[in-house]
Protein backbone atom coordinates (compact mmCIF):
# COMPACT_ATOMS: atom_id res chain seq x y z
CA UNK A 1 0.00 0.00 0.00
CA UNK A 2 1.38 3.49 -1.15
CA UNK A 3 2.30 6.28 1.45
CA UNK A 4 1.57 9.64 1.67
CA UNK A 5 4.03 12.44 2.05
CA UNK A 6 3.65 12.66 6.01
CA UNK A 7 4.31 8.76 6.62
CA UNK A 8 7.24 9.22 4.02
CA UNK A 9 8.81 12.19 6.38
CA UNK A 10 7.65 10.38 9.31
CA UNK A 11 9.24 6.89 8.13
CA UNK A 12 12.25 9.31 7.00
CA UNK A 13 12.62 10.82 10.44
CA UNK A 14 12.35 7.98 12.77
CA UNK A 15 14.22 5.06 10.46
CA UNK A 16 11.03 2.66 10.95
CA UNK A 17 7.82 1.96 8.34
CA UNK A 18 5.20 3.17 9.96
CA UNK A 19 1.12 3.11 9.77
CA UNK A 20 -1.65 5.90 10.83
CA UNK A 21 -2.08 6.03 14.34
CA UNK A 22 1.32 4.18 15.22
CA UNK A 23 3.41 6.14 17.75
CA UNK A 24 6.79 7.05 16.58
CA UNK A 25 10.17 8.98 18.14
CA UNK A 26 11.22 11.25 15.20
CA UNK A 27 14.83 12.96 14.94
CA UNK A 28 14.41 16.34 15.11
CA UNK A 29 16.15 18.07 12.31
CA UNK A 30 15.63 21.77 13.86
CA UNK A 31 13.99 22.72 17.37
CA UNK A 32 13.62 26.51 17.38
CA UNK A 33 11.77 28.86 19.96
CA UNK A 34 10.95 32.25 20.05
CA UNK A 35 10.95 35.54 22.46
CA UNK A 36 7.65 34.14 23.96
CA UNK A 37 7.67 30.41 24.89
CA UNK A 38 11.32 30.41 24.73
CA UNK A 39 12.14 31.73 27.72
CA UNK A 40 10.01 29.45 29.40
CA UNK A 41 12.05 26.33 27.16
CA UNK A 42 15.49 27.91 28.79
CA UNK A 43 14.21 28.23 32.59
CA UNK A 44 12.97 24.53 32.15
CA UNK A 45 15.66 22.83 30.23
CA UNK A 46 18.26 24.41 33.15
CA UNK A 47 15.90 23.04 35.84
CA UNK A 48 15.70 19.13 34.71
CA UNK A 49 18.98 19.29 33.28
CA UNK A 50 20.90 20.93 35.96
CA UNK A 51 22.19 23.62 33.21
CA UNK A 52 23.25 21.08 31.36
CA UNK A 53 24.36 20.82 27.69
CA UNK A 54 21.83 20.34 24.54
CA UNK A 55 22.23 17.80 22.26
CA UNK A 56 23.51 19.65 19.50
CA UNK A 57 23.47 23.21 18.93
CA UNK A 58 23.65 23.40 15.23
CA UNK A 59 20.19 22.23 15.59
CA UNK A 60 18.51 24.52 17.61
CA UNK A 61 17.53 28.12 16.50
CA UNK A 62 16.06 30.98 18.35
CA UNK A 63 14.15 34.37 16.51
CA UNK A 64 12.57 36.78 18.19
CA UNK A 65 9.21 37.93 16.82
CA UNK A 66 6.15 38.31 18.71
CA UNK A 67 7.49 41.74 20.58
CA UNK A 68 10.38 43.03 18.73
CA UNK A 69 12.23 45.39 19.79
CA UNK A 70 11.21 44.53 23.27
CA UNK A 71 8.61 46.83 24.56
CA UNK A 72 8.67 46.43 28.31
CA UNK A 73 11.58 45.15 31.11
CA UNK A 74 9.93 41.67 31.67
CA UNK A 75 9.85 41.46 27.46
CA UNK A 76 13.56 42.65 27.23
CA UNK A 77 14.64 40.43 30.35
CA UNK A 78 13.16 37.26 28.82
CA UNK A 79 14.76 38.10 25.36
CA UNK A 80 18.37 38.78 27.17
CA UNK A 81 17.41 35.08 28.97
CA UNK A 82 17.25 33.34 25.52
CA UNK A 83 20.49 35.17 24.37
CA UNK A 84 22.70 34.50 27.06
CA UNK A 85 21.59 30.90 26.44
CA UNK A 86 22.21 30.87 23.33
CA UNK A 87 26.24 32.06 23.98
CA UNK A 88 26.60 29.79 26.71
CA UNK A 89 25.22 26.93 24.75
CA UNK A 90 27.49 27.88 21.47
CA UNK A 91 23.84 28.01 19.66
CA UNK A 92 24.54 30.84 16.52
CA UNK A 93 21.61 30.44 14.69
CA UNK A 94 20.15 33.40 16.84
CA UNK A 95 18.02 35.32 14.29
CA UNK A 96 17.09 38.74 17.33
CA UNK A 97 14.52 41.70 17.36
CA UNK A 98 16.16 42.78 13.53
CA UNK A 99 15.28 39.89 11.92
CA UNK A 100 11.25 39.57 11.61
CA UNK A 101 8.40 36.65 11.93
CA UNK A 102 10.36 33.65 13.03
CA UNK A 103 8.97 30.45 10.55
CA UNK A 104 9.86 33.24 7.25
CA UNK A 105 12.92 34.38 8.99
CA UNK A 106 14.33 30.52 8.89
CA UNK A 107 12.83 29.99 5.52
CA UNK A 108 15.04 32.78 4.27
CA UNK A 109 18.13 31.68 5.77
CA UNK A 110 18.01 28.04 4.31
CA UNK A 111 17.72 26.39 7.01
CA UNK A 112 14.22 24.52 5.89
CA UNK A 113 13.83 21.17 3.31
CA UNK A 114 11.19 19.18 2.36
CA UNK A 115 11.01 16.28 4.84
CA UNK A 116 12.26 18.17 7.46
CA UNK A 117 11.08 17.94 10.83
CA UNK A 118 10.84 21.12 12.45
CA UNK A 119 9.84 22.38 15.97
CA UNK A 120 8.90 25.53 17.29
CA UNK A 121 6.36 27.52 20.13
CA UNK A 122 4.40 29.17 17.67
CA UNK A 123 1.48 26.99 16.20
CA UNK A 124 1.67 28.70 12.50
CA UNK A 125 5.25 26.82 12.71
CA UNK A 126 3.36 24.45 9.96
CA UNK A 127 3.18 27.02 7.31
CA UNK A 128 6.51 25.85 6.64
CA UNK A 129 4.64 22.71 5.09
CA UNK A 130 4.13 25.31 1.95
CA UNK A 131 7.69 23.75 0.94
CA UNK A 132 6.94 20.00 2.25
CA UNK A 133 8.45 20.26 5.42
CA UNK A 134 6.70 18.73 8.75
CA UNK A 135 6.79 21.82 10.99
CA UNK A 136 4.97 22.13 14.09
CA UNK A 137 4.22 24.48 17.25
CA UNK A 138 4.67 22.60 20.61
CA UNK A 139 4.92 23.61 24.15
CA UNK A 140 8.23 23.83 25.66
CA UNK A 141 8.29 20.75 27.46
CA UNK A 142 8.24 19.28 24.14
CA UNK A 143 11.27 21.77 22.94
CA UNK A 144 13.38 20.53 25.70
CA UNK A 145 12.58 17.08 25.43
CA UNK A 146 13.78 17.70 22.01
CA UNK A 147 17.13 19.57 23.10
CA UNK A 148 17.92 17.13 25.56
CA UNK A 149 17.88 13.93 23.29
CA UNK A 150 16.74 15.42 19.59
CA UNK A 151 14.17 13.15 18.85
CA UNK A 152 9.99 13.88 19.91
CA UNK A 153 7.22 11.44 20.19
CA UNK A 154 4.23 11.71 17.34
CA UNK A 155 1.41 10.10 16.06
CA UNK A 156 1.23 9.33 12.35
CA UNK A 157 -1.94 11.13 10.78
CA UNK A 158 -4.20 10.40 8.22
CA UNK A 159 -4.18 12.33 5.24
CA UNK A 160 -6.66 14.52 3.61
CA UNK A 161 -6.37 15.27 0.12
CA UNK A 162 -7.36 18.20 -1.36
CA UNK A 163 -7.38 19.88 -4.95
CA UNK A 164 -7.73 22.88 -6.15
CA UNK A 165 -8.32 23.50 -9.97
CA UNK A 166 -9.22 26.84 -11.28
CA UNK A 167 -8.28 30.69 -11.67
CA UNK A 168 -8.86 33.62 -9.17
CA UNK A 169 -10.75 36.30 -10.11
CA UNK A 170 -9.78 40.36 -10.06
CA UNK A 171 -9.54 40.79 -6.57
CA UNK A 172 -9.81 37.58 -5.30
CA UNK A 173 -6.73 35.49 -3.85
CA UNK A 174 -5.07 32.66 -2.09
CA UNK A 175 -6.42 34.22 1.55
CA UNK A 176 -10.34 34.34 0.13
CA UNK A 177 -9.77 30.73 -0.66
CA UNK A 178 -8.53 29.76 2.83
CA UNK A 179 -11.13 31.90 4.59
CA UNK A 180 -13.95 29.75 2.38
CA UNK A 181 -12.48 26.76 3.27
CA UNK A 182 -12.31 27.34 7.17
CA UNK A 183 -15.82 28.44 6.89
CA UNK A 184 -16.68 25.01 4.90
CA UNK A 185 -15.05 22.24 7.40
CA UNK A 186 -15.29 24.34 10.18
CA UNK A 187 -12.44 25.11 13.23
CA UNK A 188 -11.73 20.96 13.80
CA UNK A 189 -12.20 20.42 10.09
CA UNK A 190 -8.72 18.77 9.52
CA UNK A 191 -8.73 17.07 13.41
CA UNK A 192 -5.29 16.09 13.64
CA UNK A 193 -4.53 15.16 10.13
CA UNK A 194 -2.13 15.95 7.39
CA UNK A 195 -3.41 17.62 4.57
CA UNK A 196 -1.96 17.72 1.13
CA UNK A 197 -2.65 20.29 -1.47
CA UNK A 198 -2.34 19.78 -5.33
CA UNK A 199 -4.34 21.00 -8.37
CA UNK A 200 -3.45 23.47 -10.95
CA UNK A 201 -4.23 26.31 -8.56
CA UNK A 202 -1.63 25.30 -6.02
CA UNK A 203 1.24 24.31 -8.77
CA UNK A 204 1.02 28.40 -10.32
CA UNK A 205 0.88 29.44 -6.76
CA UNK A 206 3.65 31.62 -5.29
CA UNK A 207 5.55 30.66 -2.03
CA UNK A 208 3.87 34.03 -0.18
CA UNK A 209 -0.05 31.40 -1.16
CA UNK A 210 1.06 28.52 -0.13
CA UNK A 211 2.67 30.20 3.07
CA UNK A 212 -0.77 31.61 3.45
CA UNK A 213 -2.54 28.56 2.54
CA UNK A 214 -0.61 26.09 5.38
CA UNK A 215 -0.46 28.77 7.68
CA UNK A 216 -4.37 28.51 8.22
CA UNK A 217 -4.41 24.83 8.46
CA UNK A 218 -3.98 25.22 12.21
CA UNK A 219 -7.28 27.45 12.35
CA UNK A 220 -8.84 24.13 10.84
CA UNK A 221 -7.37 22.20 13.51
CA UNK A 222 -5.22 20.39 10.94
CA UNK A 223 -1.59 19.20 12.28
CA UNK A 224 0.19 20.22 8.89
CA UNK A 225 -0.37 21.34 5.24
CA UNK A 226 1.87 19.60 2.43
CA UNK A 227 2.59 21.22 -0.63
CA UNK A 228 5.50 19.77 -2.79
CA UNK A 229 8.17 22.30 -4.20
CA UNK A 230 7.44 22.66 -7.88
CA UNK A 231 8.70 25.65 -10.30
CA UNK A 232 9.57 28.61 -9.37
CA UNK A 233 9.15 28.20 -5.69
CA UNK A 234 11.69 25.14 -6.04
CA UNK A 235 14.22 26.92 -7.41
CA UNK A 236 13.92 29.49 -4.94
CA UNK A 237 14.04 26.97 -2.41
CA UNK A 238 16.86 25.49 -3.95
CA UNK A 239 18.94 28.94 -4.12
CA UNK A 240 18.36 29.21 -0.63
CA UNK A 241 18.40 25.46 0.98
CA UNK A 242 20.84 23.46 -1.50
CA UNK A 243 20.70 21.10 -4.16
CA UNK A 244 19.67 18.31 -1.36
CA UNK A 245 16.31 19.84 -2.06
CA UNK A 246 16.00 18.14 -5.18
CA UNK A 247 16.28 14.45 -3.70
CA UNK A 248 13.86 15.03 -1.14
CA UNK A 249 11.46 16.48 -3.68
CA UNK A 250 11.43 13.04 -5.42
CA UNK A 251 11.92 10.31 -2.31
CA UNK A 252 9.43 12.32 -0.21
CA UNK A 253 6.46 12.92 -2.47
CA UNK A 254 3.43 10.66 -1.93
CA UNK A 255 3.16 7.38 -4.05
CA UNK A 256 0.58 7.12 -6.36
CA UNK A 257 -1.81 4.88 -4.84
CA UNK A 258 -1.71 6.58 -1.44
CA UNK A 259 -4.30 5.93 1.19
CA UNK A 260 -6.36 9.22 1.97
CA UNK A 261 -8.90 9.93 4.46
CA UNK A 262 -10.73 12.65 2.60
CA UNK A 263 -10.33 13.40 -0.83
CA UNK A 264 -12.05 16.95 -1.50
CA UNK A 265 -12.34 19.32 -4.96
CA UNK A 266 -12.47 22.91 -5.20
CA UNK A 267 -12.75 25.17 -7.76
CA UNK A 268 -11.66 28.70 -7.17
CA UNK A 269 -13.70 30.07 -10.36
CA UNK A 270 -16.36 32.48 -9.42
CA UNK A 271 -15.54 32.70 -5.68
CA UNK A 272 -15.58 35.93 -4.19
CA UNK A 273 -13.68 38.10 -1.36
CA UNK A 274 -14.13 36.26 1.64
CA UNK A 275 -13.94 37.26 5.47
CA UNK A 276 -13.73 35.52 8.81
CA UNK A 277 -16.63 37.66 10.81
CA UNK A 278 -16.00 38.22 14.76
CA UNK A 279 -15.90 36.33 16.85
CA UNK A 280 -14.08 32.99 14.96
CA UNK A 281 -12.20 32.03 11.82
CA UNK A 282 -14.81 29.93 10.93
CA UNK A 283 -17.72 32.55 11.23
CA UNK A 284 -17.34 33.25 7.26
CA UNK A 285 -19.24 35.22 4.64
CA UNK A 286 -18.55 37.25 1.78
CA UNK A 287 -17.14 40.33 2.19
CA UNK A 288 -20.39 41.80 -0.08
CA UNK A 289 -22.30 40.34 2.41
CA UNK A 290 -20.86 42.16 5.38
CA UNK A 291 -20.13 45.66 3.53
CA UNK A 292 -20.34 48.51 5.39
CA UNK A 293 -19.49 47.32 8.75
CA UNK A 294 -18.22 49.97 10.30
CA UNK A 295 -14.12 49.51 11.15
CA UNK A 296 -11.59 52.00 13.09
CA UNK A 297 -8.52 50.31 12.19
CA UNK A 298 -7.27 47.91 9.37
CA UNK A 299 -4.20 46.20 9.48
CA UNK A 300 -1.86 43.72 6.72
CA UNK A 301 0.80 41.82 7.67
CA UNK A 302 1.13 38.25 9.80
CA UNK A 303 2.88 34.75 9.05
CA UNK A 304 0.17 33.98 7.14
CA UNK A 305 0.25 37.40 4.92
CA UNK A 306 2.69 39.36 5.74
CA UNK A 307 5.03 38.77 2.56
CA UNK A 308 6.52 41.18 -0.21
CA UNK A 309 3.46 39.56 -2.88
CA UNK A 310 0.86 39.93 -0.40
CA UNK A 311 2.28 43.80 0.50
CA UNK A 312 2.34 43.92 -3.27
CA UNK A 313 -1.63 43.26 -4.20
CA UNK A 314 -2.30 45.78 -1.44
CA UNK A 315 -0.41 48.25 -2.86
CA UNK A 316 -2.28 47.54 -6.24
CA UNK A 317 -5.55 48.34 -4.60
CA UNK A 318 -4.32 51.66 -2.88
CA UNK A 319 -2.82 53.02 -6.51
CA UNK A 320 -6.28 52.12 -7.80
CA UNK A 321 -8.26 54.57 -5.16
CA UNK A 322 -5.19 56.98 -5.83
CA UNK A 323 -2.88 56.13 -3.21
CA UNK A 324 -6.15 58.03 -0.63
CA UNK A 325 -7.02 56.14 2.69
CA UNK A 326 -9.75 57.07 4.64
CA UNK A 327 -8.83 59.43 7.91
CA UNK A 328 -11.59 57.77 10.20
CA UNK A 329 -9.51 54.45 10.15
CA UNK A 330 -5.97 53.70 11.62
CA UNK A 331 -3.86 51.99 8.41
CA UNK A 332 -1.02 49.34 10.01
CA UNK A 333 1.30 47.12 7.49
CA UNK A 334 3.92 45.30 9.06
CA UNK A 335 6.35 43.19 6.73
CA UNK A 336 7.13 39.93 8.09
CA UNK A 337 10.84 39.91 7.79
CA UNK A 338 13.71 42.14 6.85
CA UNK A 339 14.12 41.00 3.47
CA UNK A 340 10.25 41.53 2.33
CA UNK A 341 10.88 45.40 4.15
CA UNK A 342 13.73 45.69 1.64
CA UNK A 343 11.91 44.62 -1.41
CA UNK A 344 9.03 46.68 0.00
CA UNK A 345 11.72 49.68 -0.09
CA UNK A 346 13.06 48.93 -3.47
CA UNK A 347 9.85 48.55 -5.13
CA UNK A 348 8.55 52.44 -4.06
CA UNK A 349 5.67 51.33 -1.90
CA UNK A 350 6.86 52.50 1.62
CA UNK A 351 7.20 56.34 0.17
CA UNK A 352 3.67 55.56 -1.23
CA UNK A 353 2.02 54.20 1.68
CA UNK A 354 3.79 56.91 4.44
CA UNK A 355 2.68 59.79 1.71
CA UNK A 356 -1.04 57.84 2.41
CA UNK A 357 -1.02 58.28 5.81
CA UNK A 358 -0.47 54.81 6.65
CA UNK A 359 1.90 53.44 9.03
CA UNK A 360 4.33 50.76 7.87
CA UNK A 361 6.48 49.36 10.44
CA UNK A 362 9.44 46.98 11.37
CA UNK A 363 8.91 43.39 10.48
CA UNK A 364 7.20 41.16 13.63
CA UNK A 365 3.74 39.73 14.53
CA UNK A 366 2.41 43.13 15.45
CA UNK A 367 -0.93 42.16 16.16
CA UNK A 368 -1.11 38.60 16.80
CA UNK A 369 -0.80 39.54 20.74
CA UNK A 370 -2.34 42.03 22.78
CA UNK A 371 0.89 42.89 24.07
CA UNK A 372 2.05 44.59 21.07
CA UNK A 373 1.06 48.00 18.91
CA UNK A 374 -1.61 48.07 17.25
CA UNK A 375 -4.17 46.83 20.34
CA UNK A 376 -7.90 47.51 19.75
CA UNK A 377 -9.75 49.29 22.87
CA UNK A 378 -13.06 47.85 23.69
CA UNK A 379 -16.20 48.37 21.24
CA UNK A 380 -13.07 49.18 18.21
CA UNK A 381 -13.65 46.82 15.12
CA UNK A 382 -10.13 45.61 13.53
CA UNK A 383 -10.22 44.67 10.21
CA UNK A 384 -6.79 42.12 9.93
CA UNK A 385 -4.65 39.66 7.41
CA UNK A 386 -3.68 37.80 10.43
CA UNK A 387 -5.53 34.45 11.29
CA UNK A 388 -7.45 34.34 14.15
CA UNK A 389 -10.27 36.70 15.42
CA UNK A 390 -11.41 34.58 18.59
CA UNK A 391 -12.96 37.15 21.50
CA UNK A 392 -10.99 39.90 22.36
CA UNK A 393 -7.96 38.58 21.01
CA UNK A 394 -5.97 42.06 20.29
CA UNK A 395 -8.13 43.62 23.44
CA UNK A 396 -11.11 43.03 25.76
CA UNK A 397 -14.02 43.70 23.89
CA UNK A 398 -12.87 44.18 20.46
CA UNK A 399 -13.82 42.60 17.48
CA UNK A 400 -11.78 42.02 14.67
CA UNK A 401 -12.70 40.63 10.62
CA UNK A 402 -9.96 38.64 9.17
CA UNK A 403 -9.65 39.01 5.41
CA UNK A 404 -7.77 39.31 2.26
CA UNK A 405 -4.56 42.00 1.94
CA UNK A 406 -6.54 43.51 -1.27
CA UNK A 407 -10.12 43.36 1.10
CA UNK A 408 -8.28 44.94 4.25
CA UNK A 409 -6.58 47.54 1.74
CA UNK A 410 -10.45 48.32 -0.02
CA UNK A 411 -11.88 49.05 3.55
CA UNK A 412 -8.81 51.11 4.42
CA UNK A 413 -9.51 53.31 1.40
CA UNK A 414 -13.70 53.20 2.39
CA UNK A 415 -13.35 53.62 6.00
CA UNK A 416 -15.73 50.81 6.27
CA UNK A 417 -15.68 47.10 5.05
CA UNK A 418 -15.25 47.25 1.64
CA UNK A 419 -15.38 44.56 -1.64
CA UNK A 420 -11.92 45.53 -3.48
CA UNK A 421 -13.63 44.71 -6.49
CA UNK A 422 -15.17 48.50 -5.90
CA UNK A 423 -11.93 49.97 -6.18
CA UNK A 424 -10.09 47.52 -8.87
CA UNK A 425 -12.56 48.15 -11.43
CA UNK B 1 -14.10 7.34 48.60
CA UNK B 2 -12.10 5.73 46.23
CA UNK B 3 -8.92 7.92 45.60
CA UNK B 4 -9.91 7.70 42.45
CA UNK B 5 -12.97 8.46 42.52
CA UNK B 6 -13.40 13.07 42.93
CA UNK B 7 -16.06 14.99 43.86
CA UNK B 8 -16.38 18.39 42.66
CA UNK B 9 -18.04 21.09 40.96
CA UNK B 10 -18.20 21.72 36.81
CA UNK B 11 -17.58 24.85 35.54
CA UNK B 12 -18.87 24.70 32.00
CA UNK B 13 -17.72 25.90 28.76
CA UNK B 14 -18.50 25.84 24.97
CA UNK B 15 -16.73 23.89 22.20
CA UNK B 16 -13.44 25.76 20.49
CA UNK B 17 -12.51 27.06 23.67
CA UNK B 18 -9.23 28.39 22.11
CA UNK B 19 -5.96 29.15 24.36
CA UNK B 20 -6.82 33.05 24.49
CA UNK B 21 -9.65 32.39 26.41
CA UNK B 22 -8.08 29.97 28.49
CA UNK B 23 -4.66 31.75 28.92
CA UNK B 24 -4.72 35.46 27.61
CA UNK B 25 -1.80 36.02 24.86
CA UNK B 26 -1.38 39.43 26.81
CA UNK B 27 0.29 37.59 29.78
CA UNK B 28 2.85 35.56 27.69
CA UNK B 29 5.73 36.96 28.86
CA UNK B 30 4.90 35.36 32.46
CA UNK B 31 7.61 32.37 33.05
CA UNK B 32 6.95 31.31 36.40
CA UNK B 33 3.99 28.14 36.13
CA UNK B 34 2.58 28.71 39.70
CA UNK B 35 1.73 32.98 38.97
CA UNK B 36 0.03 31.70 35.68
CA UNK B 37 -2.98 30.68 37.47
CA UNK B 38 -4.44 33.59 38.86
CA UNK B 39 -5.01 34.30 34.72
CA UNK B 40 -7.08 31.22 33.96
CA UNK B 41 -10.48 32.22 31.23
CA UNK B 42 -10.16 35.76 32.38
CA UNK B 43 -10.82 36.45 28.97
CA UNK B 44 -14.10 34.07 28.38
CA UNK B 45 -17.06 36.18 28.28
CA UNK B 46 -19.01 35.20 32.11
CA UNK B 47 -16.29 33.27 33.56
CA UNK B 48 -13.93 36.22 34.67
CA UNK B 49 -14.04 35.29 37.99
CA UNK B 50 -12.97 31.68 37.60
CA UNK B 51 -9.56 31.76 38.65
CA UNK B 52 -10.67 33.80 42.06
CA UNK B 53 -13.82 31.48 42.79
CA UNK B 54 -13.09 28.04 41.38
CA UNK B 55 -11.52 25.47 44.49
CA UNK B 56 -9.06 23.12 44.17
CA UNK B 57 -11.14 19.71 43.29
CA UNK B 58 -13.73 21.52 40.66
CA UNK B 59 -14.02 20.27 37.13
CA UNK B 60 -13.46 22.38 34.06
CA UNK B 61 -16.11 20.70 31.39
CA UNK B 62 -16.12 21.67 28.12
CA UNK B 63 -17.42 20.50 24.35
CA UNK B 64 -14.85 19.76 21.20
CA UNK B 65 -11.47 20.76 20.28
CA UNK B 66 -11.04 22.31 23.65
CA UNK B 67 -7.88 24.39 23.66
CA UNK B 68 -7.53 25.70 20.49
CA UNK B 69 -4.91 27.80 18.93
CA UNK B 70 -1.81 28.22 20.15
CA UNK B 71 0.72 26.22 21.49
CA UNK B 72 1.63 27.95 24.83
CA UNK B 73 1.97 25.65 28.03
CA UNK B 74 0.69 28.32 30.08
CA UNK B 75 -2.75 26.73 29.24
CA UNK B 76 -2.37 23.78 31.11
CA UNK B 77 -0.04 25.26 33.56
CA UNK B 78 -2.75 27.51 34.98
CA UNK B 79 -5.11 24.88 35.48
CA UNK B 80 -3.36 22.48 36.95
CA UNK B 81 -1.92 25.26 39.31
CA UNK B 82 -5.25 26.07 39.92
CA UNK B 83 -6.06 22.64 41.33
CA UNK B 84 -8.48 21.58 38.59
CA UNK B 85 -7.81 17.94 38.78
CA UNK B 86 -9.03 16.88 34.93
CA UNK B 87 -10.25 18.70 31.93
CA UNK B 88 -12.98 16.80 30.87
CA UNK B 89 -14.08 17.49 27.25
CA UNK B 90 -16.08 15.75 24.03
CA UNK B 91 -12.15 16.29 22.51
CA UNK B 92 -8.62 18.41 22.64
CA UNK B 93 -6.98 20.39 19.92
CA UNK B 94 -3.74 18.23 19.07
CA UNK B 95 -1.15 20.89 20.89
CA UNK B 96 -3.07 21.10 24.21
CA UNK B 97 -3.65 17.49 23.92
CA UNK B 98 0.13 16.92 24.16
CA UNK B 99 0.80 19.70 26.37
CA UNK B 100 -1.36 17.90 28.94
CA UNK B 101 0.22 14.81 28.52
CA UNK B 102 3.16 15.88 28.39
CA UNK B 103 2.71 17.23 32.01
CA UNK B 104 1.19 14.58 33.06
CA UNK B 105 -2.20 16.35 33.55
CA UNK B 106 -5.02 14.12 32.65
CA UNK B 107 -8.01 14.63 30.09
CA UNK B 108 -10.86 12.61 29.54
CA UNK B 109 -12.05 12.11 25.97
CA UNK B 110 -15.91 12.64 26.87
CA UNK B 111 -18.49 11.30 24.30
CA UNK B 112 -21.71 13.45 23.90
CA UNK B 113 -20.72 16.00 26.25
CA UNK B 114 -20.58 18.69 23.38
CA UNK B 115 -24.68 18.08 23.19
CA UNK B 116 -25.08 17.56 26.57
CA UNK B 117 -23.67 21.30 27.25
CA UNK B 118 -25.80 22.81 24.40
CA UNK B 119 -29.47 20.40 25.65
CA UNK B 120 -28.02 22.28 29.08
CA UNK B 121 -27.72 18.52 30.27
CA UNK B 122 -24.91 19.70 32.39
CA UNK B 123 -24.21 23.07 33.84
CA UNK B 124 -22.30 25.60 36.14
CA UNK B 125 -22.52 24.41 39.60
CA UNK B 126 -23.60 20.92 39.21
CA UNK B 127 -21.91 18.46 41.40
CA UNK B 128 -19.84 16.01 39.57
CA UNK B 129 -18.68 12.28 40.69
CA UNK B 130 -15.62 11.28 38.12
CA UNK B 131 -13.70 7.83 38.39
CA UNK B 132 -10.51 8.33 36.93
CA UNK B 133 -9.83 5.27 36.49
CA UNK B 134 -13.24 3.98 34.79
CA UNK B 135 -14.29 7.29 32.85
CA UNK B 136 -17.36 7.01 34.91
CA UNK B 137 -18.79 10.59 34.86
CA UNK B 138 -22.11 10.79 36.93
CA UNK B 139 -23.80 14.24 37.45
CA UNK B 140 -24.95 14.49 40.92
CA UNK B 141 -27.30 17.28 40.27
CA UNK B 142 -29.39 15.80 37.63
CA UNK B 143 -28.46 12.24 37.52
CA UNK B 144 -26.97 12.07 34.19
CA UNK B 145 -23.94 10.12 33.50
CA UNK B 146 -21.28 10.35 30.68
CA UNK B 147 -18.45 7.36 30.15
CA UNK B 148 -14.95 9.29 29.43
CA UNK B 149 -11.98 7.54 27.49
CA UNK B 150 -8.66 8.08 28.89
CA UNK B 151 -5.18 8.12 26.96
CA UNK B 152 -3.82 5.25 25.73
CA UNK B 153 -0.36 3.67 24.07
CA UNK B 154 2.77 5.77 24.51
CA UNK B 155 0.69 8.80 25.99
CA UNK B 156 -0.86 6.44 29.19
CA UNK B 157 2.94 5.49 29.89
CA UNK B 158 4.01 9.23 29.74
CA UNK B 159 0.93 10.21 31.83
CA UNK B 160 2.04 6.95 34.20
CA UNK B 161 5.59 8.46 34.41
CA UNK B 162 4.24 12.02 35.05
CA UNK B 163 5.31 13.94 32.17
CA UNK B 164 7.65 13.97 29.24
CA UNK B 165 10.65 14.89 30.66
CA UNK B 166 10.28 12.31 33.80
CA UNK B 167 9.33 9.53 31.36
CA UNK B 168 12.58 10.19 29.19
CA UNK B 169 14.30 10.42 32.48
CA UNK B 170 13.16 6.78 33.57
CA UNK B 171 13.51 5.57 29.88
CA UNK B 172 17.18 6.81 30.13
CA UNK B 173 17.63 4.84 33.69
CA UNK B 174 16.80 1.24 32.13
CA UNK B 175 19.32 1.65 29.68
Amino acid sequence: MGKTMIQKIIQRASGKEVQVGDRVWCRIDLSTARDFGGPNCVLQFDEVTDKGKVWDPDKIAFTFDLQAPAHAEKVANNQKIIRDFAKRQGITKVFDVNWGIGQHVLLENGLVKPGDVILGTDSHMNLLGGVGAFATGVGNTDIVASWINGTLWFRVPETMKITVSGTFAKGVCMRDFLTFLVGKLGADGMFFKAVEFYGETIEKSTLADRITLCSMVTEMSGKVGLIMPNGEVLDWLVKRAGMEVLDRVQTLKADPDAVYSDDLHFDVTGLEPMASCPDAPDNVKTVREAAGAHIDQVHIGSCSNGRFEDIAAAFEVLKAANFQISDSVRTIITPSTREVMKQCAEAGFIQKFLEAGVIFTNPTCSLCTAEHYGVLPGGDVGVSTTNRNFIGKVGKGSHTYLVSPMTAMASAVKGVLTDPRDILK
Amino acid sequence: MEQNVLRGKAWVFTDDVDTDLIYHNKYLAETDPKKMAQYSFEYYPGKEKFAKEAKPGDFVVAGRNFGTGSSREHAVYCLKELGIPVVLAESFARIYYRNAINNGYPVLFVKGLSDAIKEGKIQDGDELEVNISTGEIKDLTNGHTFHGDAVTDLEKDIMASGGLIEYLKAQAAKK
